[in-house]
Protein backbone atom coordinates (compact mmCIF):
# COMPACT_ATOMS: atom_id res chain seq x y z
CA UNK A 1 0.00 0.00 0.00
CA UNK A 2 1.84 3.33 -1.08
CA UNK A 3 1.75 5.38 1.93
CA UNK A 4 -0.69 8.71 1.76
CA UNK A 5 2.07 11.22 2.72
CA UNK A 6 0.91 13.84 5.14
CA UNK A 7 3.79 15.82 5.52
CA UNK A 8 4.63 18.85 7.31
CA UNK A 9 4.69 22.26 5.39
CA UNK A 10 5.96 25.62 6.45
CA UNK A 11 3.29 27.83 6.14
CA UNK A 12 3.89 32.14 6.22
CA UNK A 13 0.96 34.33 7.55
CA UNK A 14 0.00 36.53 5.15
CA UNK A 15 -2.45 38.02 6.84
CA UNK A 16 -4.37 37.99 10.68
CA UNK A 17 -8.15 39.10 11.27
CA UNK A 18 -8.84 40.02 14.82
CA UNK A 19 -12.58 38.41 14.68
CA UNK A 20 -13.73 38.10 18.43
CA UNK A 21 -11.45 39.40 21.17
CA UNK A 22 -10.57 36.16 21.91
CA UNK A 23 -10.76 34.30 18.95
CA UNK A 24 -8.11 35.91 15.81
CA UNK A 25 -8.01 34.42 12.45
CA UNK A 26 -4.84 33.33 10.27
CA UNK A 27 -4.45 33.74 6.84
CA UNK A 28 -1.92 31.43 5.60
CA UNK A 29 0.59 30.65 2.13
CA UNK A 30 1.43 27.17 2.97
CA UNK A 31 3.84 25.44 0.17
CA UNK A 32 2.17 22.83 -1.97
CA UNK A 33 -0.93 22.79 -0.17
CA UNK A 34 -2.64 19.99 -1.73
CA UNK A 35 -5.72 21.62 -1.62
CA UNK A 36 -8.91 20.14 1.15
CA UNK A 37 -12.37 19.68 1.92
CA UNK A 38 -14.99 21.50 3.65
CA UNK A 39 -14.80 20.50 6.94
CA UNK A 40 -11.13 19.52 7.62
CA UNK A 41 -8.74 20.43 9.89
CA UNK A 42 -4.57 20.74 9.88
CA UNK A 43 -2.12 20.31 12.73
CA UNK A 44 0.02 23.00 13.25
CA UNK A 45 3.53 21.97 15.02
CA UNK A 46 5.61 24.65 17.00
CA UNK A 47 9.26 24.02 18.26
CA UNK A 48 10.94 25.83 20.34
CA UNK A 49 14.79 26.37 21.04
CA UNK A 50 14.89 23.50 23.13
CA UNK A 51 13.69 21.45 20.76
CA UNK A 52 10.30 20.87 22.93
CA UNK A 53 7.23 20.47 20.29
CA UNK A 54 4.05 21.42 20.95
CA UNK A 55 0.99 20.25 18.24
CA UNK A 56 -2.34 21.14 17.99
CA UNK A 57 -5.19 20.55 15.54
CA UNK A 58 -7.33 23.34 14.40
CA UNK A 59 -10.26 23.42 11.86
CA UNK A 60 -9.75 25.03 8.21
CA UNK A 61 -12.09 28.28 7.78
CA UNK A 62 -11.77 28.81 4.56
CA UNK A 63 -13.33 27.49 1.17
CA UNK A 64 -11.41 24.15 -1.14
CA UNK A 65 -11.54 27.58 -3.31
CA UNK A 66 -9.55 29.78 -1.21
CA UNK A 67 -6.06 29.02 -2.53
CA UNK A 68 -4.83 30.77 0.87
CA UNK A 69 -5.49 28.58 4.09
CA UNK A 70 -7.27 30.31 6.94
CA UNK A 71 -7.07 28.91 10.55
CA UNK A 72 -9.45 30.94 12.97
CA UNK A 73 -8.03 30.19 16.86
CA UNK A 74 -9.93 30.59 19.76
CA UNK A 75 -7.21 32.26 22.52
CA UNK A 76 -7.25 29.98 25.76
CA UNK A 77 -5.19 32.19 28.08
CA UNK A 78 -3.90 29.93 30.30
CA UNK A 79 -3.35 27.22 27.11
CA UNK A 80 0.42 26.71 25.25
CA UNK A 81 -0.04 27.26 22.03
CA UNK A 82 -3.26 29.53 21.29
CA UNK A 83 -1.96 32.60 23.18
CA UNK A 84 1.16 32.51 20.56
CA UNK A 85 -1.20 31.77 17.34
CA UNK A 86 -4.03 33.99 18.16
CA UNK A 87 -1.66 36.54 20.00
CA UNK A 88 1.99 36.65 19.04
CA UNK A 89 2.56 36.39 14.94
CA UNK A 90 2.69 38.40 12.60
CA UNK A 91 2.36 38.69 8.98
CA UNK A 92 5.78 36.96 7.51
CA UNK A 93 5.80 34.46 10.62
CA UNK A 94 6.13 30.91 10.00
CA UNK A 95 5.17 27.55 11.37
CA UNK A 96 4.82 24.24 10.19
CA UNK A 97 1.26 22.91 9.34
CA UNK A 98 0.02 19.50 8.07
CA UNK A 99 -3.43 18.69 6.67
CA UNK A 100 -5.87 18.35 5.30
CA UNK A 101 -6.81 15.75 8.07
CA UNK A 102 -9.97 13.96 8.12
CA UNK A 103 -12.85 12.74 6.04
CA UNK A 104 -15.97 12.18 8.10
CA UNK A 105 -16.83 15.75 9.15
CA UNK A 106 -16.89 16.85 5.47
CA UNK A 107 -19.34 18.35 2.36
CA UNK A 108 -18.77 18.43 -0.82
CA UNK A 109 -21.42 21.13 -2.64
CA UNK A 110 -22.53 18.63 -5.36
CA UNK A 111 -23.91 16.47 -2.56
CA UNK A 112 -25.93 18.95 -1.83
CA UNK A 113 -28.88 19.51 0.50
CA UNK A 114 -31.27 20.05 2.38
CA UNK A 115 -28.14 21.02 5.30
CA UNK A 116 -28.63 21.66 8.92
CA UNK A 117 -25.40 23.14 11.11
CA UNK A 118 -25.38 23.67 14.09
CA UNK A 119 -21.98 25.08 15.83
CA UNK A 120 -21.11 26.18 19.17
CA UNK A 121 -18.75 28.73 20.32
CA UNK A 122 -15.68 27.89 17.44
CA UNK A 123 -17.42 25.32 16.47
CA UNK A 124 -18.97 27.63 14.22
CA UNK A 125 -14.81 27.40 12.17
CA UNK A 126 -15.39 24.45 10.10
CA UNK A 127 -18.93 25.11 9.22
CA UNK A 128 -18.00 28.45 7.59
CA UNK A 129 -15.81 26.82 5.24
CA UNK A 130 -18.70 24.66 4.54
CA UNK A 131 -20.75 27.96 3.82
CA UNK A 132 -17.57 29.39 1.99
CA UNK A 133 -17.53 26.47 0.03
CA UNK A 134 -21.41 26.52 -0.75
CA UNK A 135 -21.02 30.12 -2.19
CA UNK A 136 -17.61 29.89 -3.90
CA UNK A 137 -19.84 26.63 -5.76
CA UNK A 138 -22.54 28.90 -6.48
CA UNK A 139 -24.62 26.31 -4.49
CA UNK A 140 -28.38 27.01 -3.81
CA UNK A 141 -28.51 23.76 -1.45
CA UNK A 142 -31.34 24.16 1.35
CA UNK A 143 -28.92 25.48 4.36
CA UNK A 144 -29.92 26.31 8.01
CA UNK A 145 -27.27 27.52 10.12
CA UNK A 146 -27.46 27.77 13.90
CA UNK A 147 -24.86 29.54 16.04
CA UNK A 148 -24.61 29.46 19.89
CA UNK A 149 -22.44 32.11 21.35
CA UNK A 150 -21.85 33.20 24.42
CA UNK A 151 -21.95 37.09 24.19
CA UNK A 152 -23.09 39.01 20.83
CA UNK A 153 -19.22 40.00 20.99
CA UNK A 154 -18.23 36.29 20.91
CA UNK A 155 -19.79 35.61 17.57
CA UNK A 156 -17.63 34.78 15.02
CA UNK A 157 -18.02 35.80 11.13
CA UNK A 158 -20.87 38.16 11.91
CA UNK A 159 -20.45 40.51 8.92
CA UNK A 160 -19.89 37.72 6.39
CA UNK A 161 -22.82 35.92 7.84
CA UNK A 162 -25.28 38.48 7.93
CA UNK A 163 -24.09 39.14 3.70
CA UNK A 164 -24.25 35.36 3.16
CA UNK A 165 -27.79 34.95 4.60
CA UNK A 166 -28.77 38.10 2.67
CA UNK A 167 -27.90 36.27 -0.60
CA UNK A 168 -31.29 34.97 -1.53
CA UNK A 169 -30.09 31.85 -1.82
CA UNK A 170 -31.56 29.59 0.39
CA UNK A 171 -29.27 29.78 3.28
CA UNK A 172 -31.01 31.26 6.99
CA UNK A 173 -28.70 32.01 9.85
CA UNK A 174 -30.21 32.07 12.97
CA UNK A 175 -28.01 33.38 16.11
CA UNK A 176 -29.20 32.05 20.18
CA UNK A 177 -26.48 33.85 22.87
CA UNK A 178 -26.28 31.99 26.41
CA UNK A 179 -24.96 34.71 28.65
CA UNK A 180 -27.13 38.08 27.87
CA UNK A 181 -28.14 39.51 24.96
CA UNK A 182 -28.32 43.03 23.67
CA UNK A 183 -30.58 45.71 23.56
CA UNK A 184 -33.18 45.12 20.95
CA UNK A 185 -31.41 41.60 20.16
CA UNK A 186 -33.28 39.57 17.56
CA UNK A 187 -31.79 36.12 17.82
CA UNK A 188 -32.65 33.37 20.82
CA UNK A 189 -31.35 33.87 24.24
CA UNK A 190 -31.16 30.47 25.33
CA UNK A 191 -29.16 27.11 24.66
CA UNK A 192 -30.05 25.19 21.94
CA UNK A 193 -33.03 23.29 22.92
CA UNK A 194 -35.14 20.87 20.85
CA UNK A 195 -37.87 23.91 20.49
CA UNK A 196 -35.39 26.17 18.69
CA UNK A 197 -34.01 23.32 16.56
CA UNK A 198 -37.68 22.71 14.98
CA UNK A 199 -38.63 26.57 14.82
CA UNK A 200 -35.30 27.00 12.69
CA UNK A 201 -33.89 23.83 11.35
CA UNK A 202 -35.97 21.74 8.23
CA UNK A 203 -38.04 19.79 8.91
CA UNK A 204 -37.46 15.64 9.91
CA UNK A 205 -39.00 14.42 6.90
CA UNK A 206 -36.52 16.57 4.48
CA UNK A 207 -33.61 14.50 6.30
CA UNK A 208 -31.28 16.72 6.11
CA UNK A 209 -27.78 16.16 6.67
CA UNK A 210 -26.61 17.76 9.76
CA UNK A 211 -23.26 18.87 11.13
CA UNK A 212 -22.70 19.65 14.77
CA UNK A 213 -19.71 21.06 16.00
CA UNK A 214 -18.23 22.47 19.09
CA UNK A 215 -17.42 21.39 22.63
CA UNK A 216 -18.29 17.90 23.51
CA UNK A 217 -21.23 19.05 26.21
CA UNK A 218 -23.00 20.96 23.37
CA UNK A 219 -22.59 18.50 20.94
CA UNK A 220 -23.67 15.76 22.92
CA UNK A 221 -26.59 17.57 23.61
CA UNK A 222 -27.56 18.53 20.38
CA UNK A 223 -27.20 15.40 18.61
CA UNK A 224 -29.27 13.97 21.54
CA UNK A 225 -31.85 16.47 20.70
CA UNK A 226 -32.29 15.57 17.08
CA UNK A 227 -32.44 12.25 17.84
CA UNK A 228 -34.82 12.68 19.82
CA UNK A 229 -36.62 14.40 17.22
CA UNK A 230 -36.63 11.64 14.81
CA UNK A 231 -33.90 12.43 12.70
CA UNK A 232 -31.64 9.34 11.46
CA UNK A 233 -28.50 8.91 13.64
CA UNK A 234 -26.34 8.17 10.51
CA UNK A 235 -27.55 11.82 9.11
CA UNK A 236 -26.01 13.81 12.25
CA UNK A 237 -21.93 13.94 11.64
CA UNK A 238 -20.33 15.58 14.86
CA UNK A 239 -17.03 17.16 15.89
CA UNK A 240 -16.26 17.69 19.61
CA UNK A 241 -13.45 19.97 20.71
CA UNK A 242 -12.42 19.54 23.61
CA UNK A 243 -9.54 20.87 25.90
CA UNK A 244 -6.65 19.80 24.07
CA UNK A 245 -4.40 22.50 26.81
CA UNK A 246 -4.97 25.21 24.40
CA UNK B 1 -13.66 14.62 28.49
CA UNK B 2 -14.54 12.70 25.90
CA UNK B 3 -13.86 13.32 22.09
CA UNK B 4 -14.63 11.70 18.22
CA UNK B 5 -12.46 9.36 15.97
CA UNK B 6 -12.19 12.38 14.06
CA UNK B 7 -9.86 13.88 16.38
CA UNK B 8 -7.96 10.52 15.98
CA UNK B 9 -7.43 11.15 12.02
CA UNK B 10 -4.18 12.97 12.33
CA UNK B 11 -2.58 9.76 13.87
CA UNK B 12 -4.32 7.55 12.05
CA UNK B 13 -3.36 9.03 8.79
CA UNK B 14 0.39 9.12 10.02
CA UNK B 15 0.35 5.05 11.26
CA UNK B 16 -1.59 3.66 8.36
CA UNK B 17 -0.64 6.03 5.59
CA UNK B 18 -5.02 6.59 4.87
CA UNK B 19 -7.67 8.75 5.93
CA UNK B 20 -9.18 6.37 8.17
CA UNK B 21 -12.36 8.73 9.70
CA UNK B 22 -14.60 7.70 6.62
CA UNK B 23 -14.03 4.12 7.17
CA UNK B 24 -17.16 2.08 8.67
CA UNK B 25 -16.58 -0.10 11.36
CA UNK B 26 -18.49 -3.03 12.82
CA UNK B 27 -18.47 -3.80 16.26
CA UNK B 28 -17.17 -7.34 17.48
CA UNK B 29 -19.83 -7.19 20.42
CA UNK B 30 -22.96 -5.16 19.52
CA UNK B 31 -22.51 -5.46 15.51
CA UNK B 32 -23.88 -1.88 14.92
CA UNK B 33 -21.44 -0.36 11.82
CA UNK B 34 -20.89 2.94 12.24
CA UNK B 35 -17.68 5.48 10.73
CA UNK B 36 -14.74 5.75 12.68
CA UNK B 37 -14.89 9.53 12.76
CA UNK B 38 -18.63 8.68 15.01
CA UNK B 39 -17.00 6.65 17.62
CA UNK B 40 -15.36 8.03 21.06
CA UNK B 41 -12.80 8.75 21.61
CA UNK B 42 -11.10 9.04 25.58
CA UNK B 43 -7.69 10.10 26.10
CA UNK B 44 -5.67 8.58 29.43
CA UNK B 45 -2.09 7.39 28.96
CA UNK B 46 -2.75 6.71 24.62
CA UNK B 47 -5.97 6.79 23.08
CA UNK B 48 -9.41 4.36 23.45
CA UNK B 49 -11.53 4.32 21.08
CA UNK B 50 -15.11 2.74 21.55
CA UNK B 51 -18.28 1.92 19.75
CA UNK B 52 -20.77 4.67 20.17
CA UNK B 53 -23.43 2.54 20.60
CA UNK B 54 -22.63 0.19 22.95
CA UNK B 55 -18.73 1.21 24.49
CA UNK B 56 -16.70 -1.62 23.62
CA UNK B 57 -12.91 -0.54 22.69
CA UNK B 58 -12.37 -0.64 18.87
CA UNK B 59 -8.86 0.51 19.14
CA UNK B 60 -6.29 1.22 21.62
CA UNK B 61 -3.21 3.65 20.23
CA UNK B 62 -0.20 4.24 21.95
CA UNK B 63 2.01 6.71 20.37
CA UNK B 64 6.00 6.48 21.69
CA UNK B 65 8.45 8.28 20.78
CA UNK B 66 9.77 5.92 17.44
CA UNK B 67 6.30 4.33 17.06
CA UNK B 68 2.53 4.20 17.19
CA UNK B 69 1.30 0.80 18.41
CA UNK B 70 -2.29 -0.02 17.21
CA UNK B 71 -4.44 -2.77 18.64
CA UNK B 72 -7.81 -3.19 16.80
CA UNK B 73 -10.93 -4.84 17.46
CA UNK B 74 -13.99 -5.26 15.08
CA UNK B 75 -14.53 -5.53 11.53
CA UNK B 76 -12.97 -2.58 9.86
CA UNK B 77 -13.29 -1.59 6.12
CA UNK B 78 -10.97 0.60 4.64
CA UNK B 79 -10.96 1.45 0.47
CA UNK B 80 -8.18 2.83 -0.54
CA UNK B 81 -7.48 4.56 -4.46
CA UNK B 82 -4.55 1.89 -5.81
Amino acid sequence: MERLRVDWRVATVSGVVDETPSARTLVLDVDGWPGHRAGQHADVRLTAEDGYQAERSYSIASAPEDPQVSLTIERIDDGEVSPYLAGELRDGDQFELRGPIGGHFTWRAQEGGPLLLVGGGSGLVPLMAMLRHRAAAGSDARTVLLVSSRTEEDILYRAELDRLASEGDGLAVHHTLTRGTPEGWQGSDRRVDAEMLTEVGPPVADAPRIFVCGPTPFVEAVADLLVGMGHAPASIHAERFGPTGG
Amino acid sequence: MRLDGNALAGVLVEALGTEMTEAPRRCQSCGAVNPVGAHLLYQGAGWVLRCPACGDVALRVVSLSDQHVLTFAGEWRVETPR
